[in-house]
């Protein structure tokens, strides 16, 4: 049915005299289970079929989406949206979209019947708090999804192409009093690997261990950061590799390809067809079908994220991102080092383990100079241990520094997508040498 | 669509929903962006459904469709039903809301210049502007991202005790990123905002064109002429526009009350505030922080609230004093108080949570002169890029975009990236002095899970803190 609407909206935008035009059709259910101090506070559901609409006249480009998809609601919108875009300048630097067809191949485990057909999630709430609960925690909050979307996409260059997904996470913040909390999440696209008791445990465990902090001191310290912070950094990180981003003065890699931005430990993929990966797709907006891209390898930036214009326009080929005004990362991958999680400590004489950040904001994007705030338990470790949890410090760095600072990579990578973290990011424990600490005074 | 609504409370009752509310909204507009001088293409926005919340058996549900047909709105009200059932099993206590009286209204914003009857390219000509003035400046902006945005938003709100509430509100909006190079450094001024709710007529007299030339003009002369802060105690007065981030941060957001109770604990946190401090101390004699819904053709603007109670100003500080936080009718209910009219939604897929609206440093009564005039050695904080703050609130940091130094009661150069970071009760309480004159500026205010980005005015008068510690 929806490929059948996807046709029609093609040939009449064809028939108005639009040249590449993309019809992306959604249809998406979506629950939600929230709670917070150990109790539901609201359940939701969400039922939405929209249709995407990009339609290019002569290097003017539109984009819009049906409200209904009833026939005259279909040729109002695109009667209207000619009329609109007809007398504009145009876009010089627009290049097309991909050729198609396409061949798709399916990837494994990003749909699961059983998630579908799951009547209740509220057993996998229970069991995360009672986790957490049982580490020490007395308040328990956090958050529930399951996923069922399908993604219909017909193209004027030969695309028809069809996706289905599911999802499962979970997210758990455990208190203990006002300022002592621990953060966990599990995000899975099939039933069976979901684990909803590890995400409370963790929250737990760290609350637990963050027990009583002390004011954190300022100063220059060496930082263990915890996946679940680090993927906080790496999610900025990852809208800064658009191509989009880095022309419009979003991005400190402006200006970098082929140079080295981080230490040559670091390698930084972005890989759109990763199974059980909370981001994966079969295809970009444009059909392209997704892929492993080497944004950063061994320190060098190799490549920013590209639709098919953009590569047309830098000569070379699309690293299939569309989004077609702004490529986007998929799933954002830090290769894995050779530390386990003890040797990554071990390194460290004097320094601060962080478990969580938020609220990360650049005073100039372009140098890359931000500052993130610790949440949850942040710690002391002296010789290797963790010796005193410390609380109200601030890190206060530049980016390009970070990544350059980096001296050792866990060996087990964590998949980490919530609230903060929007593009699904895998990476281990990460060591980064000389990072500013600021508190505030007074 | 009122019939779509009206059955769908009908139906929740019919369900045993002991309270049940149905809201329709619509958004229809335009987007406009500029990429370097390129049009990187036009948006139209054009979306729509409804919304439905219930209390059953002391749990909620909520769900949403924009497929708007009976059958589909019957599918949502039964899956909100069964959802709030299924949470009630997992509550210590049921949901309660406030005894509220309700109003069937309907109310407009009206437009003098109606972006409806404009074409797509007279609304890139103010983007056109733009790029003219920043070039006129002769200072090198290599790097230019330009956003005009309209849409009215149309809402129909029903609950089963009464509230028929209509609105019709249009909103405009300019959003500019620039990059001065200049001297082989870059300054940047991002993300910078001039928003209402209103028609054409708001921009055009605002002139977003002639802000964005002062800012590259600004970062020309701190490149240039910028030296470093002054370190260690001294005195800053801060514009309304930083005024506006701070009570913002640190007034508003702490007083939430459903973030004091608990519920955004996951995610946009907790509170440095409890609900016993209502009375006490927060800040010095002339710090009075107002929150108010009704400012015309603000940003925020809004008559009656996404649960159908009429807003009123709100007075989160009064002379120093915490006076009253911002409640919905969950969280007004567990402290025997009446909603005042904070809930809001995004969208038609949104539940409606406590948010702010416009809030803003209540005027004193100094003139700026008089605010500069005795300060010995400080800065004059214009405008702020990083900002953040912790989840409780309570220790934050604002770094100057434009600033300059104060020396012996006079405005000097400019100075590079002062740092103000410090506690929200040490803040408040060094001020000892706040402007005539208030000015707003727009936001988008994140919050809830999904993310509901919603449009807020921050501002208010200037103000002067002393001796509070500066840093580079």
């Amino acid at each position: 049915m929806m490929f059948e609407v996807n046709e029609l909206i093609l040939k009449k935008a064809k028939e108005l005299g639009f040249g590449d035009v993309v019809v992306l059709a959604h249809e998406q259910n979506r629950r939600q289970v929230r709670f917070a101090n150990n109790e539901i506070i609201v359940a939701k559901n969400w039922h939405t079929q929209k249709v995407e609409l990009f339609a290019e006249y002569e290097k003017r480009v539109a984009s819009t989406t049906l409200a209904a998809l009833d026939e005259n609601t279909i040729e109002k919108t695109l009667q209207m949206l000619m009329k609109s875009v007809k007398n504009l300048a145009p876009k010089e630097d627009y290049y097309g979209i991909a050729e198609g067809p396409f061949k798709y191949k399916d990837i494994p485990e990003t749909f699961d019947k059983a998630i579908v057909e799951l009547d209740e999630p509220n057993e996998y709430v229970e069991v995360a708090i009672n986790a957490a609960l049982e580490e020490g925690a007395e308040r328990v909050a956090g958050v529930l999804y399951t996923d069922h979307n399908k993604l219909y996409l017909t193209t004027s260059n030969g695309v028809e192409a069809f996706d289905a997904g599911t999802g499962i996470e979970i997210s758990v913040r455990a208190f203990i009093g006002d300022e002592e909390s621990g953060h966990g999440t599990n995000s899975v696209r099939i039933l069976k690997k979901f684990d909803p008791e590890s995400a409370g445990r963790k929250a737990g465990e760290i609350a637990k261990l963050a027990t009583n902090p002390i004011q954190g001191e300022a100063g220059t310290f060496d930082v263990v950061f915890d996946p679940l912070a680090f993927a906080n950094l790496l999610s900025y990180m990852s809208f800064m590799t658009s191509a989009f981003t880095v022309e419009a003065g979003f991005s400190f890699l402006v200006g970098k390809l082929g140079q080295k931005v981080a230490n040559e430990k670091v390698s930084l993929k972005d890989v759109g067809n990763m199974p059980n990966a909370y981001g994966t797709r079969k295809f970009d907006d444009e059909g392209v079908p997704t892929r492993e891209t080497k944004i950063i390898e061994n320190g060098i930036l190799k490549t920013y994220l590209l639709n098919t214009s953009f590569a047309r326009k830098y000569k070379t080929e699309t690293t299939a991102n569309a989004g077609l005004l702004m490529p986007e990362a998929w799933n954002i991958y830090l290769e894995a080092g050779d530390y386990s999680k003890d040797e990554i400590f071990g390194e460290v004489k004097h320094g601060i383990y962080i478990t969580n950040v938020w609220y990360t904001r650049f005073q100039n994007y372009v140098t890359g100079d931000f500052s993130t705030i610790p949440r949850d338990g942040a710690f002391l470790i002296e010789n290797g241990e963790i010796v005193k949890p410390i609380r109200n410090i601030r890190v206060s760095d530049n980016f390009q520094h970070i990544l350059e600072n980096i001296a050792a990579l866990g060996k087990d990578l964590y998949h980490v997508h919530w609230w903060e973290v929007t593009t699904p990011v895998f990476t281990p424990y990460v060591l980064v040498k000389n990072v500013g600490i600021t508190k505030a005074t007074k | 669509m009122h019939e779509l609504v009206e059955f769908a409370i009908e139906k929740a009752q019919e369900m045993e929903a002991s309270y049940a509310e149905a809201r329709f909204e619509e958004k229809n507009g335009t987007e406009i962006i500029m990429k370097n001088g390129n049009p990187e293409g036009l948006g139209i926005l054009a979306d729509r459904g409804i919304g439905i919340r219930v209390l059953v058996d002391g749990g909620m549900g909520f769900a949403s469709t924009n497929v708007l047909t009976k059958e589909s709105v019957s599918e949502a009200v039964k899956k909100a039903v069964k959802l709030a059932k299924a949470a009630a099993k997992i509550r210590n206590k049921p949901i309660q809301f406030s005894e509220e009286s309700f109003h069937q209204v309907s109310y407009e914003v009206k437009m003098k210049k109606d972006f409806r009857d404009i074409s797509a390219e007279e609304k890139m000509d103010y983007l056109k502007l733009i790029e003219e003035k920043v070039k006129e400046t002769g200072v090198t902006t290599p790097m230019r991202f330009l956003r005009y945005g309209d849409f009215m938003w149309h809402k129909i709100f029903m609950n089963n005790e009464g509230a028929l509430v209509e609105s019709l509100i249009p909103r405009v909006s300019v959003t500019y990123n620039l990059v001065v190079f200049e001297e082989g450094q870059m300054e940047q001024a991002p993300f910078v905002q001039r928003a209402f709710s209103g028609g054409l007529e708001l921009i055009e007299k605002d002139q977003p064109w002639e802000w964005a030339a002062k800012d590259v003009k600004a970062l020309q002369k701190l490149i240039k002429e910028g030296q470093k802060p002054p370190e260690g105690k001294v005195d800053v007065v801060i514009s309304p526009e930083v005024a506006g981030i701070a009570v913002h941060e640190s007034v508003g957001h702490p007083y939430e009350l459903d973030r004091i109770m608990g519920r955004e604990a996951a995610q946009a946190g907790e509170s440095f505030v409890k609900p016993e401090m209502l009375g006490e101390r927060i800040g010095s004699e002339v710090v009075t922080v107002v929150e108010d819904p009704t400012v015309p053709n603000s940003w925020g603007f809004y008559l009656y609230d996404d649960e159908g109670v009429k807003a009123r100003p709100r007075y989160l500080i009064r002379n120093g004093i915490i006076n009253e936080f911002l409640m919905n009718r969950e969280y007004a209910s567990y402290l025997d108080l009446k909603s005042n009219a904070a809930a809001r939604a995004l969208n038609y897929n949104r539940e409606p949570i406590v948010r702010m609206a416009n809030t803003y440093l209540a005027p004193g009564d100094h003139s700026f002169e008089e605010l500069i005039e005795d300060v010995k050695l400080g800065v004059y904080m214009v405008s702020f890029n990083e900002w953040n703050i912790d989840d409780r609130r309570f220790q934050q940091r604002y770094i100057g975009r434009e600033a300059y130094l104060i020396e012996n009661g006079e405005i000097k150069h400019p100075v590079r990236k002062p740092i103000l970071e410090i506690t929200t009760k040490g803040l408040w309480s060094s001020v000892d002095a706040v402007g005539k004159e208030i000015e707003f500026y727009p936001g988008t205010c994140g919050k809830g899970e999904p993310g509901q980005g919603v449009p807020v005015w921050m501002g208010g008068a200037p103000a002067r803190l002393r001796e509070v510690v500066l840093r580079r």
